[in-house]
């Protein structure tokens, strides 16, 4: 009878146990796919660089002789040496208008145990020697390749064939990026290939018996730094270019924070919603336990003990977290597939098979239940210290008061009637009150904080193309060239209308014990292709005696302007000595972490002639300049975007055959690219959006719900005095909006706050994340919080509308 | 007598419970005029409510015409009823069902807000008796004020058509006769039609017309030449 009971009750109130029922699935649903796709990418991480004997540092060098690499082994702490050749090479594909480059890194075929091996996930074993390689997967898949297609690239200033024997993944390229400029992996135009270390000195004979790149392990037990500090010294002779542990290897990091940010949003997401819900379910039971007060009073004095009273309106937040708890984790296993395939398309790791589901399925249906059980618990454990006689009276008749704020004339004179009862409602139910004040906030703040990483996200890429480097193409060496002979020629071409050199320098930054491995960039004092801005847009002009670093670096060393520095560098005229430079000014900088200085001032203090190591240049015919490179890059004008195509085309043309031409690469390429990559990323920004918009909605709608259960009958009198509708249904959306314009108000420093904790935890070497709320982000936050509260508003209204005044008002309250 | 109010023909209201159809009014005939004071007596379940709660507006006949000055509302939709509601008719309840958080004077002033012709608030407090519990709560106020307060938010909309359900349910004697007293006033005062429901024959001696409803139909009306004035009825 008290099922029958209960499923009365609960139908009565579909709608909010509906939304109650939705948070908790929505909850589910993320915890459990989220935690089964991270453990899944934590194990396959794990057991990846296990088997692959993924390296715990890495270091880059001008060249050492091999033997002296492999003599390193013997150095306390470290276990396994690997001394590797690299090389960047462009591959000539006849049909294609882009810049494609491999990473070529040596793989120590003669180890048995190799370090830093990479596994072949199809094809045969390389031959020592030989002209074969392993290309990395997915751009294997990307470009249709082949076992046996044979690979034209250009490597030692000679054209060259090469076999394509398998594709293979490596723990070092789980996320491959070309430069630190990039966010995400382009497999169209930049791949990593492994080959024999023998066929990468007949390559590259420059080279020949020497290695530019160690990889190394540690032996158990051993802190980086130790060896850090025993092996620098050793490889400062060979040109030590940067040394660092397996934590500052960029794929690793990256992969790494990707798990840590799921691990985050397994628990915080689903404990918002599931918060959330328990909070709706505990007023809502309170408000049910309260009205049923002269029935509890009946069911004691029949002699129902209170476990069962108790029992009987558990069992209310029971259903509820278990039927949530079944269908979240049932399509928390189901979402969790794509998610892992779509991780697994972003992260080349081996899949591995192992199945999580199970074990998070009963613990998030357990979890469910057990804070469903506490809401349930204090929301009716009023009802056991009602005694039978006294739960039969009626409660205490509902007392007026005037709040504080009508002290205030001004305040009190501007309300209307229907507001004064909004407003002394609002006073009344506090704990009501501040659970629709937090839920706005909330759902506001986390729309803001979305939109404003879309925009940041829009910001952190484009910035660079629209306001920072504004050329249409860049031609790239393969070393440092003389300067003034090679703008001379590259300005002759008949298509070329703009010329400005770039010097890249890779340095050793150091104050007192910090140090850090960047790149120096060199540009012209007065560049109009290479703007750098400060904080607030401003052009700044490189220095031909200070440095300008970035924050995050300068941070990092803990640098402030005008501080000393000392320089090192493998380019230095005598790399083993070291340069003293000022900080001439900090900027920010989103993506990267690098210096400038003037190109000449970076001759100067390199101790070297006039050169550079890439070169910048305009094809078109229309200027493309700071002011207007937003535009020019959005514009439609297909003539000119041809043009500059057809032109870029033609460079590349001339210098494919060119042993010093790295390659062409051009910036609207660079732009599409990113922007076709940035899509799939867009879907992510609505999933956050929804997850505010249905916190909003839930919390308006169970909100106007319970108002009307509970004030049925005030509402019914309105009526009857002849209001419309509307003009009673308007006491209860003046309160919703009195108190949502203040929690959307509050919502904005909550996402400040919240934005300034993604900031810190997101930004890393690679890219800074500015604390920054877009003025469109505030807006689209205060909107679609509004929006979903006028929704939820509607729904309710259909019940004061379908309120049967002649049944509210028959019975004594 | 004054020109007619409420015409009422055949009026019928059933429930359907399920299996069970309950037949609360089984073809009730009634008509109400200007300024006359009409109790409708009858015993409990008889269907007094729901004939009331008909011609108020606040539902509506499964079957039957109703006329408010020549005005159908037997079909009338329900925006239509709400302005009938809100020009027309003014209710009274047993039990008050005034607004908990608001004051003795903002409850009238609610119905103030909405009327098209309405009278002022403070006369009318003064003429209940309460000006100087206005700015009170009902939680303050014992249930004869707060149905003094009621009458005068009936009123406050200057209603042509008093309607109330057993106004004096649970007051005691003074209280009632009070309550009474103000009804009568307002009916002879105003020229206003009043009808109070009740199923204590002795509140019906101070009516103009008393009708008698028994099982859904009209049992007889009776017509009172010389009606009791309120101070003389008791029960
Ligand atoms: N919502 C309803 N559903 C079913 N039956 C109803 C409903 N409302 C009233 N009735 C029935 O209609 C009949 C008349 O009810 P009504 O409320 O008009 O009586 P009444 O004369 O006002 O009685 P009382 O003096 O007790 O208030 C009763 O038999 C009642 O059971
Ligand atoms: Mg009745």
């Amino acid at each position: 009878m008290l099922f029958r009971k209960m499923y009365r009750d609960i139908w009565s109130n579909k709608g909010s146990y509906l939304a109650c029922l939705v948070l908790v699935v929505l909850g589910l649903t993320t915890y459990t796919s989220f935690s089964i796709s991270s453990d899944n990418l934590e194990l396959s991480k794990e057991i990846f660089y296990r088997e692959q004997n993924f390296a715990d540092g890495f270091a880059e060098l001008t060249a050492m002789p091999y033997r002296d690499a492999e003599g390193l082994a013997q150095i306390e702490g470290i276990d396994q040496v690997s001394g590797r050749v690299t090389r960047e090479v462009r591959v000539l594909y006849p049909e294609s208008d882009i810049g494609i480059y491999l990473k070529f890194v040596s793989l120590e075929l003669d180890n048995p145990d190799r370090v830093n091996d990479a596994r072949l996930l199809e094809g045969n074993e390389l031959r020592q020697g030989e002209f074969e390689v392993w290309v990395d997967n997915q751009f294997y898949d990307v470009h249709g390749l082949e076992l046996g297609y044979v690979l034209e690239i250009l490597a030692g200033e000679k054209a060259r064939e090469i076999t394509v024997e398998g594709y293979a993944m490596s723990p070092e390229f789980t996320y491959p990026l070309r430069t630190e400029a990039e966010i995400y992996p382009n497999p169209e135009q930049f791949g990593i290939a492994f080959t024999s270390r023998e066929t990468m000195w007949n390559f590259f004979p420059d080279l020949q018996g020497r290695v530019n790149n160690l990889a190394f392990t540690l032996e158990e037990g051993t802190d980086f730094d130790e060896v850090k500090d025993r092996l620098e010294p050793e490889l400062e002779a060979y040109g030590l270019i940067n040394l660092y542990s397996r934590d500052n290897q960029t794929s690793h990091l990256i992969l790494s924070e990707e798990i840590a940010q799921l691990q985050r949003m397994a628990f915080a997401v689903p404990l918002m919603f599931l918060v959330i819900a328990a909070l709706i379910l505990y007023i809502m039971l309170k408000r049910l336990v309260e009205q049923q007060r002269g029935q509890i009073g009946i069911l004691k004095a029949f002699g129902y003990s209170n476990r069962e009273i108790m029992l009987h309106y558990l069992t209310y937040s029971i259903t509820v977290g278990f039927i949530g708890g079944l269908l979240g984790g049932t399509a928390g296993i189901y979402l969790s597939r794509p998610l892992n395939w779509l991780l697994l398309e972003f992260f080349h790791v081996p899949e591995i098979d192992v199945d999580f589901s199970l074990y998070y399925f009963v613990l998030g249906v357990l979890i469910s239940l057990g804070i469903f059980l506490a809401a349930g618990y204090q929301g009716c454990k009023y009802a056991l210290k009602l005694k039978p006689a006294e739960a039969m009276r009626p409660p205490a008749p509902v007392s007026g008061r005037k709040t504080v704020l009508e002290k205030i004339r001004l305040f009190s004179s501007m309300l209307t009637i229907q507001g004064k009862m909004a407003v002394r409602n609002l006073a009344r139910n506090r704990s009501r009150t501040a659970f629709l004040f937090i839920g706005v906030t909330l759902s506001c703040a986390v729309v803001v904080v979305t939109w404003s990483l879309n925009d940041l996200v829009d910001k952190l890429v484009f910035y660079r193309f629209e306001e920072v480097e504004v050329y249409h193409a860049r031609v790239n060496f393969t070393e440092p060239v003389s300067r003034q002979p090679v703008e001379r020629e590259l300005a002759e071409h008949a298509e070329v209308t703009g010329v400005e050199p770039l010097a890249e320098v890779p340095v050793r930054l150091s104050h007192a014990w910090r140090e850090e491995s960047v790149v120096l960039l060199g540009i012209l004092k007065d560049s109009s292709m290479y703007i750098i801005r400060d904080a607030a847009g401003r052009r700044i002009e490189p220095s031909e005696q200070g440095i300008i670093l970035s924050e995050r670096l300068a941070e990092k060393l803990s640098v402030e302007e005008g501080t000393s520095l000392k320089l090192a560098s493998p380019y230095l005229r005598d790399n083993e000595d070291e340069q003293t430079v000022e900080v001439y000014r900090v900027i920010p900088q989103y993506l990267g972490m690098n210096a400038y200085m003037e190109i000449t001032g970076v001759e100067a203090i390199l101790q070297q002639g006039k050169f550079a190591t890439s070169f910048m240049v305009n094809v078109g015919d229309e200027r493309i300049n700071p002011g207007n490179a937003e535009d020019y890059w959005d514009t439609n004008d297909f003539r000119e975007k041809d043009l500059v195509r057809a032109n870029i085309a033609g460079l590349r043309d001339y210098y494919r055959e060119s042993d010093l031409v790295a390659g062409v690469d051009g910036t609207e390429e660079q732009i599409r690219e990113t922007r076709e990559l940035m899509e799939t990323f867009g879907m992510v920004i609505y999933l956050y959006v929804l997850i505010g918009v249905v916190i909003a909605f839930s919390i308006i709608y169970s909100s106007s719900f319970i108002i009307l259960s509970e004030r049925n009958r005030e509402l019914a009198s309105m009526k009857v005095l002849g209001m419309t509708s509307r003009e009673v249904f308007s006491v209860i959306t003046f309160e919703q909006w009195f108190i949502s314009f203040f929690a959307v108000l509050a919502g904005l420093p909550l996402a400040q706050a919240m934005m300034e904790g993604f900031s810190r935890e997101l930004s890393t070497d690679l890219y800074t994340i500015p604390a920054e709320l877009s003025a469109q982000a505030l807006l689209m936050g205060a909107l679609i919080t509004a929006i979903s509260i006028w929704i939820a508003q509607r729904f309710a209204l259909r019940k004061v509308e379908r309120l049967d005044l002649v049944e509210v008002l028959k019975t004594r309250e | 007598m004054g020109s007619e109010l409420i015409e009422a023909c055949n009026i019928k209201k059933r429930y359907q419970m399920g299996e069970v159809t309950v037949h609360a009014l089984r073809g009730v005939d009634f008509t109400l005029y200007d300024g006359e004071l009409v109790v409708i007596l009858g015993h409990s379940g008889s269907g007094k409510s729901t004939l009331v709660n008909i011609v108020g507006g606040m539902d509506q006949a499964s079957e039957g015409e109703l006329y408010f000055r020549d005005r159908p509302l037997h079909n009338a939709s329900e925006n239509e009823l709400t302005a009938y509601r809100r020009s027309e008719v003014g209710f009274i309840f047993q039990f008050y069902n005034l607004m908990p958080n608001l004051t003795a004077y903002e409850n009238v002033h609610l119905a103030v807000q909405i009327a098209t012709d309405p009278l002022d608030v403070d006369p009318l407090l003064e003429q209940v008796g309460l000006i100087d519990r206005k700015e009170h709560f009902p939680s303050q106020l014992s249930g004869g004020e707060q149905q003094r307060v009621a009458i005068a938010r009936a009123l406050a909309k200057n209603p042509r058509l008093l309607l109330c359900d057993e106004p004096t349910g649970s007051l005691d004697l003074p209280a009632g006769k009070q309550i009474l007293k103000l009804l009568r006033d307002f009916c002879s005062h105003y020229n206003k039609a009043v009808v109070i429901i009740t199923h204590n024959t002795n509140i019906s001696y101070m009516a103009d017309r008393v009708i008698h409803l028994k099982d859904g139909l009209v049992e007889g009306v009776k017509e009172n030449s010389e009606p009791l004035s309120p101070e003389k009825v008791s029960w």
